[in-house]
């Protein structure tokens, strides 16, 4: 274990509680999903078990979604500031978990991370932009993100094949 | 050199897996806040795959040198040359037994340019004597995002010979006979030297400036002296390789490896000719010599001695006759646990060879048993061995216990008072 795990996994673990409590503060319902969400996600850093990251982030966005859902808020703009602080809450959880294994996070990566959740909100923020253009609905529309999502799995495919 | 072998960080599916249900979840609500919760994740993906290639990396060895001794520093010295940028490597050098790294601040993974050449220099301490070979490296990478772990072993065998630490002697064992040549040992026999042996009358063909010319004046007739020459004498480092006994302070074998090497350095310091007879598992031998050359040739034959695990009888028929050189001493090394290295040394005995046992005691070894039944099979093993010394001490043959931490000196001296004594009995 490294010095930095402390540091590290505590952030994360403020991080967690402050995304799940976002949400709940709107809509008192949601408390109990956020505890579940901030526990798993307690529990993955603490025991460790890095399988629990997933399902605990997995929680915390359907929480979010949900309460936009219930309370039929309209389009939330602090989506991007959201977003951006749902990806540093995964990346700091990992590199908790593996300052725990005795690896310390090097400056490249720290960098790395830092110019990601920037990329990450700016495109957020554009996604946003162009989800507010007003354009007809309808079967087309769903045909074309239906195509996007197609495009961008085709995309990472490959961006992931084998390479020499 | 291996090839990579990648493992893929479970955050890398865990992003795809969040990001992918972001997509769906964005068709099915007919939301953007699902997408761009996504869309970190994704994007973080995405540049992740990009980057991710095995690192293109050389990776050189080399030794500062190829000899030590026990207890000395050694470098290792690591040429790392990237070919592509190296976020992150991590050089581990796996260490045979024997050989431990001083693990130092500011001695961890680095990151390379392409075309960078990086120089590591690892201090290794020699913990144990033997022969090793250095140069198994395990490399560990990671791709800028830390989405991909690679592992590549590296060997390239160098070779380190690591050698005992000679125990410190002042005196040694007097051989009971001396050979024809010129040494160090004053000779029992008389003849030309320079060591006064006693006064005896003139006779014809002695020489004139042999005469002891206030003797001859005091007696009223002439008196010569007589004198001792300096011969060298041949000595045989017997190592019993048949048992091992294993602690934390370290072996039988270590103590009895640096004991020979002391008594090997001692002899032929004193221009001995001193040989060698590992006598175990494996038969080994060496003539004995004399000179520096044969003290490299000891001390290299040292350091390949392991215990090898046989089932065979031996006995000493299969040492070759000039290897065991009439009216040499032998001082033999063991634990005298096996019977086989028993029976070679009464055998030895037997053969009228001038025979010194130094006995490692496996006493230290070996602590007895909590229970009472252990406690008492250990004091009947204590008096066995015992006797066993006894046995051979009726045979005149001086065995004396050397006990770990025990000087070897003290050991040695009172193996040469027991010989002493043995001589006297027998006058």
């Amino acid at each position: 274990v490294t010095r930095a795990a402390g540091p590290l996994m505590g952030a994360a673990v403020v991080l967690a509680g402050a995304l799940a409590l976002a949400p709940a503060v709107e809509l008192a319902p949601l408390g109990p999903l956020a505890g579940v969400a901030v526990a798993l996600y307690l529990a993955g850093l603490a025991l460790p078990w890095p399988g629990a990251l997933p399902w605990a982030l997995g929680l915390l966005a359907v929480e979010y979604l949900v309460g936009l859902e219930v309370r039929r808020a309209p389009v939330d703009a602090a989506a991007p500031a959201y977003a951006a602080a749902f990806f540093l809450c995964a990346e700091l959880g990992w590199l908790g978990l593996e300052a725990r294994r005795g690896r310390l996070p090097w400056g490249r990566r720290a960098v790395a991370i830092a110019g990601l959740a920037l990329g990450g909100t700016v495109l957020a923020a554009l996604l946003l932009l162009l989800a507010a253009v007003s354009v007809g609905g309808g079967p087309p529309m769903t045909a074309l993100g239906v195509a996007a999502t197609i495009a961008v799995a085709a995309c990472l495919a490959w961006l992931g094949r084998p390479r020499e | 050199l291996s090839a990579w072998e990648t493992t893929v960080s479970n955050r890398l599916p865990a992003y795809l897996a969040l990001g992918g249900a972001g997509l769906l979840a964005g068709l099915v609500l007919g939301r953007p806040e699902p997408v761009v919760l996504a869309a970190p994740l994704l994007l973080a993906a995405a540049v992740g795959l990009a980057l991710a290639r095995p690192p293109d990396v050389e990776v050189r060895v080399r030794l500062d040198r190829e000899r030590a001794l026990e207890g000395e520093e050694v470098d290792v010295e690591l040429t790392i040359v990237a070919r592509q940028n190296v976020a992150w490597l991590d050089v581990e050098l796996d260490l045979p037994r024997g050989l431990a790294e001083l693990r130092r601040a500011g001695e961890g993974a680095i990151s390379l340019r392409a075309g960078a050449t990086r120089e590591h220099r690892r201090h290794v301490v020699c913990r144990r004597w033997g022969g090793r070979l250095v140069g198994h490296l395990r490399l560990r990478a990671r791709d800028p995002l830390g989405f991909f772990a690679y592992r590549m072993e590296v060997r390239q065998p160098l070779p380190l010979r690591v050698y005992p630490r000679p125990e410190t002697l002042r005196r040694l064992l007097r051989p009971a006979e001396t050979q024809a040549f010129a040494g160090n040992e004053v000779s029992r026999l008389k003849g030309d030297g320079i060591e006064f042996a006693d006064i005896r009358p003139f006779v014809a063909g002695d020489r004139v400036r042999r005469i002891n010319w206030r003797a001859s004046a005091r007696r009223g007739e002439l008196h010569v002296n007589e004198m001792r020459p300096e011969r060298n004498s041949d000595v045989v480092v017997f190592l019993d390789t048949f048992t091992e006994l294993d602690s934390h302070g370290g072996t039988s074998l270590d103590m009895a490896v640096r004991a020979a090497a002391g008594l090997i350095e001692g002899y032929l310091r004193r221009r001995d000719r001193v040989g060698l007879v590992g006598f175990g598992g494996t038969l080994r031998w060496l003539r004995p010599a004399m000179g520096e050359r044969q003290l490299y040739r000891m001390i290299d034959a040292l350091i390949d001695t392991q215990v090898v695990l046989s089932y065979a009888w031996k006995g000493l028929d299969v040492i070759p006759r000039r290897t065991l050189p009439p009216k040499s001493l032998v001082v033999a090394f063991s634990p005298l646990l096996d019977e086989r290295s028993l029976d070679a040394l009464l055998d030895l005995r037997g053969r009228g060879y001038d025979l010194a046992v130094v006995e490692i005691s496996p006493l230290e070894f070996v602590a007895p048993g909590q229970r009472e039944t252990e406690q008492l099979a250990h004091r009947l093993w204590v008096m066995e061995r015992a006797a066993l010394r006894g046995r051979f001490l009726d045979l005149g043959v001086p065995v004396v216990t050397w006990r770990r931490g025990e000087p070897l000196d003290g050991v040695l001296a009172a193996a040469a008072r027991l010989r002493r004594d043995a001589r006297l009995v027998r006058a």
